[in-house]
């Protein structure tokens, strides 16, 4: 296990550092002159050598690689262009209001849609089945965009049982969360439910679950003794790995709802090309994501005893 | 693949049938399915509908009908919203707030959708496959750089991947040498910006599922004896590993097309998607400020037509990956 976990983490190495070279490619190449963007146009000459020569501009890309990761590793990640707060202060800032509305919309989001899987999967066939497998598949159909508009627009505009806009920190959030959780579960469970659906009836299949009900055990128990405790696998792997994202967490629910989380923090920066702010947003993201993955290998190792980690 | 059988049509009893193309047996299993039938139905009515919305683009006069208020047209309405009526066939949805017809840029958002759909698709298929094909072909230090290139694109934030990769398109040099190329004559800037973006975030899933199918391809026997005979790479690669590995190419796309024409609405809604013509994700983007104001049509009439394309889509690939997994012939 120890061994594991040091070979993961040094393969990470390498995937980060690919990953910190495609960002600073994307934004001091790709994306135009950053001098440009910061000084908008017309900047006299001087500035321009000035603020070329603070950011190192002049350098080669290598040189400018090399520093960009020193920074990385000091865990210097500079200060916002827009208004010269440190961006890990910006980040501590929008964490709150992002938890506060992703981790009750991801556990009431994930609890939901596997009961209703193994449900169905129980009583595969049925009405039931085929009614929640069609209403899941008309779900993901639907942009979530439209979700977001018609569920603002009714049930806070129209019926007025949740405010439209805005935040407020402590115990007064809920007021505000409720209605971007609501929408965040609807959109996100009929994904979720195919996906358990297909891996619990992938289960079904399998040659023990027939000696279980060769054996005669009803059922009840084949289902939520026997494979439920096989599917636990690929659920907590699935779990585990979207766990990153809840970070980020719903870019359209904050900017239509006014939650100054990270997701709204990062769509003004990007907007206004504010550099630092989502360099350093790109690089958290992927190292949060590299970390979570190893951690799903782990879980899936505990969960499994077949599973041998090597 | 396409000599079919005298006896290909199977006879009611299961008994003995002819040898039959694996297109074929698919296409058998796949029209069993009723529902996902009349959903290709659907779906090659949405794509007659985009071909004569194209048609009309590449023919019609300028400025075109969807772009004029019903008002400069002569068609006597206020040059504000109003609802769906039957006075007039361009009223039949309503009109936008600036009083032009929803049902045109209803109608001409359906060239977008599948432009986008089958492009951005299209250029992630590609992508995933080739990259899978020769990863999982040659091994070795091949297969070593193209898991570090995909396992440093997923691990970039997908929506963050994105909408960086749209904005830089947009404002760097990208832009500078597109609007200068001969490719802005067929498709805009913010079109271009979304095939792109779609494409190059979207191909990891499939090129993975690829590499490793090819991996146990590479080591079957008819492989093995194309080579003994002395037939090049490229050939075996295309004619003996590429059908063998289609299904998950077939499958992967489907998913593909839905998951751009649902980035459109999402990209065009921030800001870098298409700007120069109607698109649906334009009319639900503008639906923002109009709900408020009780204008519900505009977003009504795109928003079903983005409906019935993607639950068409979504239930045929459905369908076709029932029919083309291999693991289900009897």
């Amino acid at each position: 296990m120890i061994a594991f976990l040091i070979r993961r983490v040094l393969y990470a190495i390498p995937v980060l550092a690919g990953v910190a070279f495609i960002t600073l490619f994307l934004f001091n190449v790709a994306g135009g002159d950053p001098v440009a963007i910061k000084l908008g146009k017309n900047p006299s000459p001087a500035e321009v050598a000035a603020l070329r020569a603070e950011m190192g501009l002049d350098d080669s890309l290598v040189e400018q690689y090399f520093s960009f990761v020193g920074q990385l590793l000091r865990f210097d990640f500079g200060a916002s262009w827009a208004d010269s707060t440190p961006v890990a202060e910006i980040f501590w800032r929008g964490l709150g209001p992002t938890l506060a509305v992703s981790v009750p919309a991801f556990s009431i989001g994930a609890g939901i849609a596997v009961v209703l899987a193994l449900l169905v999967s129980f009583f595969r066939g049925s009405v039931l089945d085929r009614v929640t497998t069609a209403l899941a598949i008309a779900g993901i159909s639907i942009s979530s965009l439209i979700y977001i508009l018609v569920g603002q627009w009714l049930l806070a505009d129209q019926w007025k049982l949740f405010p439209v806009w805005g935040f407020e920190s402590g115990a007064g959030a809920a007021t505000f969360v409720a209605l971007p959780i609501i929408i965040w579960v609807a959109l996100s469970v009929g994904t979720d439910v195919r996906y358990f659906r297909t891996v619990a009836l992938e289960e079904i299949n399998r040659d023990y679950v027939r000696t279980a009900r060769a054996k005669g055990l009803p059922e009840r128990t084949v289902l939520f003794k026997h494979v439920l405790a096989n599917i636990a696998v690929p659920v907590i792997t699935r779990l585990t790995i979207v766990v990153p994202f809840l970070i980020t967490g719903s870019f359209l629910l904050e900017i239509f709802f006014g939650i100054p989380g990270l997701g709204s923090t990062l769509y003004t920066a990007i907007t206004s090309s504010d550099l630092p702010v989502v360099k350093a947003f790109t690089m958290l993201g992927a190292v949060l994501y590299v970390a979570f993955n190893i951690l799903a290998d782990v879980l899936y190792a505990l969960v499994d005893p077949r599973i041998r980690l090597s | 693949m396409a000599t079919t059988p005298a006896t290909a049509d199977r006879p009611a009893s299961t008994g003995a049938t002819g040898p039959r193309s694996p297109a074929r047996e698919a296409w058998y299993r796949f029209s069993k399915d009723r529902i996902a039938v009349f959903f290709l139905a659907l779906f090659a009515a949405y794509f007659l509908t985009a071909l004569v919305a194209w048609g009309i683009e590449l023919t019609a006069d300028k400025p075109f009908l969807y772009e004029q208020t019903l008002h400069e047209l002569g068609i006597d309405v206020a040059e504000t919203a109003t609802p769906p009526d039957t006075g007039h066939w361009m009223r039949l949805l309503g009109t936008t707030s600036a009083g032009k017809s929803v049902l045109l840029r209803v109608f001409h958002g359906t060239k977008v959708a599948f432009l986008v759909g089958l492009l951005g698709a299209g250029l992630s298929v590609v992508v995933g496959t080739a990259l899978g094909l020769v990863a999982g072909f040659f091994g070795g230090v091949i297969d070593d750089i193209v898991q570090y290139v995909y396992q440093t694109v997923a691990s970039i934030p997908y929506l963050l991947l994105m909408l960086a990769l749209a904005f830089i398109v947009r404002q760097g040099p990208v832009a500078e040498w597109y609007n200068a190329s001969w490719l802005n004559d067929y498709l805009s800037l913010g079109l271009f910006n979304i095939v792109v973006v779609i494409g190059l975030t979207s191909w990891v899933t499939l090129c993975r599922l690829v590499r490793a199918e090819v991996k146990k391809v590479r080591e079957l026997e008819y492989v093995q004896a194309a080579r003994a005979l002395g037939v090049r790479w490229p050939r075996i690669l295309v004619r003996h590993v590429l059908p063998n590995v289609f299904h998950l190419v077939i499958i992967n796309f489907s998913l593909r097309f839905v998951t751009a024409i649902k980035s459109e609405v999402i990209l065009t809604f921030l800001g870098v998607g298409v700007d120069k013509e109607p698109s649906w994700g334009q009319m639900i983007s503008d639906a923002k400020n109009e709900l408020m104001r009780g204008i519900w049509w505009p977003l009504a009439a795109s928003g079903l037509a983005l409906f019935g394309l993607t639950l068409a889509v979504n239930i045929v690939g459905d369908a076709l990956r029932d029919a083309l997994d291999p693991r289900l012939k009897s």
